[in-house]
């Protein structure tokens, strides 16, 4: 049976406008989905099946609360703060929302695909800037 | 050998060696499991891709509609003995997206199975976020693309280095000739 093309098997310079074109897609997606730091609280909203279940406005926290939300058979418990969320813990199999860790920025997530939970910030960061130099 | 026509009729060989590789794409997925890169990168999505190899074999040596085939069964098989045909939408739309850019790339005979296999690994993420996007109804997961397509310069380089050992190590033999 013949080979119908046989490959290049040794790098090529046009190899890195590949990886070059997938940097600048994350890149721009970063400016996206990380974009738009507008003044005010963080506003955290979680979704459950694709609907808004529970928005909840971190800054007018008076302090860490920690909720529980069950959905296609998985209990996730989600603190909430006023710099951000986690999940502390969940009954799903794979713990990929557990392990995301805590998030803080506008525009960050934390996805549970098995129980279709998910946790989005959204509005301006509680801290506006990374750092001040100088 | 029968032309490539519009038709798809596969010889006894062809039929035989599309099964061998389907198999060969179902038990390197198995396999996968057991290199957990997900431990060192927390991300839900995130491993090696290694039955790209097969698709990066299928595409080059037997064109694109048997690497079709090869795809359709494996993630066809793949749903069925992991009892999750939630699964079946991430594998087909990945494994989709994935065919179609390296089809395209492998057209381009300045790009190496290298820049073929990065994009195709970065297709895939592309292809798994849209499918998380329809299972979960809101755009979260967009979140993770941009790490993923981080990780996906390094595990495509690495399935194009695999798949280009198997190339060379066919040119020494007879099978893969007229």
């Amino acid at each position: 049976m013949p080979m119908r093309r046989s490959p290049e098997v040794h790098p090529k310079p046009a190899d890195a406008l590949v990886a070059l074109a997938v940097l600048l897609l994350a890149a721009a997606l970063t400016l996206t989905v990380w974009g738009g730091n507008k003044s005010g609280g963080l506003i955290a909203t979680i979704s459950v099946n694709g609907q808004v279940a529970k928005t909840v406005d971190l800054s007018r926290l008076s302090g860490p609360e920690v909720q529980e939300f069950t959905a296609n058979g998985f209990t996730l418990h989600v603190r909430l703060s006023s710099d951000g969320a986690e999940v502390i813990d969940s009954t799903c199999p794979n713990q990929v929302c557990v392990h995301t860790g805590h998030i803080s920025r506008a525009g960050q997530s934390i996805v549970c695909l098995p129980a279709r939970i998910s946790v989005t910030l959204s509005g301006g960061t509680a801290n506006g800037v990374d750092a001040v130099l100088g | 050998m029968p032309c490539w026509g519009e038709t798809m009729k596969l010889t006894t060989k062809q039929l035989t060696l599309c099964a061998v590789l389907t198999a060969l794409a179902l038990a390197l997925s198995y396999v996968e499991n057991f290199l957990p890169l997900s431990l060192a990168v927390p991300l839900p999505g995130v491993k090696l891709g290694l039955a790209n190899i097969v698709t990066v074999f299928a595409l080059y040596a037997l064109g694109v509609g048997q690497a079709f085939l090869i795809l359709i069964a494996r993630c066809t098989l793949g749903a069925l003995f992991a009892g999750n045909l939630n699964a079946l939408l991430f594998s087909l739309l990945g494994g989709l997206a994935a065919m179609a850019i390296m089809a395209l790339l492998s057209r381009s005979r300045r790009l190496s199975i290298y820049g073929v296999s990065v994009g195709g690994a970065a297709a895939h993420n592309c292809g798994q976020v849209a499918a998380a996007i329809l299972t979960l109804g809101n755009t979260a997961p967009l979140y993770y693309l941009p790490l993923l397509l981080g990780v996906s310069l390094f595990t495509g380089a690495l399935t194009g280095f695999a798949a280009g050992i198997l190339f060379r190590a066919l040119e020494h033999t007879s099978l893969m000739k007229a």
